[in-house]
């Protein structure tokens, strides 16, 4: 077994989830933390989507690229999730480096 | 034109966009990515964000719209499908979520049929086909069908195969993406040891534990990389 799935109910955009799991004798430590960046940006062109895809502006791009690179060098990228349509925010997965 | 500057792959503004008759999609929007010699990178990000098709371009399946792409030092983005095909077939191996097996052919059958492609007398592809079915820990199986086999084992297959006709090349699209856990950690360690012995990989994968064996992820958001996280030193 590789994963685990934990679902979590009512997890804040910018909370913290801290998994202690035990291996055997081993305990290891995680942290993850759901970011959350800007999406509806004023003045560019909405995102828009068709029957199975999804398009963002390249003002979003633009803006994700420089939100994720200045992003706390102290956590790593795990997950980028799709917004949804009329989306406010985009929500990035990420971890705690140890 | 030969400009490799230390890269097997290299792609400069690479665009791809898919044409129907009322509708255009841009699946991948000025790609810039460098594979080094011997690097393990994974490449992730949402479904429908371009990963496969980028896959694609760089196995010489698909040409691009616009941009350059360097393979070996060699600009490939115009080559014709059959130049594409001999520089594919000598250079990379594929392996792929589905398996995509031959159900008509033997196991022996399937790994060596790159080597029929290839004109590679019939001794020395016996002895390499025993070899790598030995190396996959499937050569007890050699003479059943893929539909005869688990998932597990097909997989281990089309590894097999892909490795034949020892590429230095291999991608593999979502390779554990139909797998149980065991198996699925059973191939990415095949990957994993083929990789420390100089082979260059290239997965695309939606699983972030299969994406933490590779030296770099690369994460496509809508056809554009938006951020790549150096894992390991090469």
């Amino acid at each position: 077994m590789r994963e685990i799935c934990i679902p979590i109910s009512n997890f804040g955009e910018d909370e913290i989830a801290e998994v202690t799991l035990s291996v055997g004798y081993r305990k290891i430590s995680y942290s993850f933390r759901i970011e959350s960046f800007p999406w509806d940006l004023e003045g560019t062109k909405p995102e828009e989507y068709d029957d199975d895809r999804y398009h963002a502006s390249i003002e979003q791009i633009m803006n994700l690229r420089k939100a994720l690179t200045e992003y706390d060098k102290s956590w790593e990228l795990v997950q980028i999730f799709t917004p949804c349509k009329g989306a406010t925010h985009i929500q990035v997965l990420y971890r705690k480096r140890n | 034109m030969m400009n490799n500057n230390g890269f097997m792959l290299k792609t400069n503004d690479l665009v791809k966009v898919f044409r129907t008759e009322e509708v255009e999609t841009t699946a991948l929007n000025k790609v810039n990515l460098e594979v080094k010699e011997g690097e393990f990178v994974a490449i992730m990000g949402p479904s429908g964000c371009g990963k496969s098709t980028l896959l694609n371009i760089i196995g010489l399946l698909d040409n691009p719209s616009s941009g350059e792409f360097f393979f070996n030092g060699l600009e490939v983005s115009r080559f014709k499908e059959r130049q594409r095909t001999n520089l594919r077939k000598s250079n990379i191996g594929f392996v792929f979520q589905s398996f995509n097996l031959i159900d008509e052919l033997t196991v022996y059958e399937n790994v060596e049929l790159p080597l029929l492609y290839m004109n590679v007398p019939s001794s020395e592809r016996k002895k390499k086909v025993e070899v790598v079915l030995e190396r996959m820990n499937i050569s007890h199986r050699k003479k059943h069908f893929p539909q005869q086999l688990s998932g597990g084992q097909q997989q281990r297959v089309a590894i097999a195969r892909a490795v034949v006709a020892n590429p230095k090349l291999i991608l593999a699209d979502e390779p554990t993406g139909n797998l149980d856990s065991a198996n699925g950690e059973e191939v990415m360690g095949l990957l994993t040891e083929l990789n420390n012995e100089g082979t260059t990989i290239i997965i695309v994968t939606h699983s972030p534990s299969d994406a933490e064996k590779a030296h770099r992820i690369v994460q496509l958001f809508d056809g554009h990389i938006v951020t790549e996280n150096q894992k390991k030193i090469l």
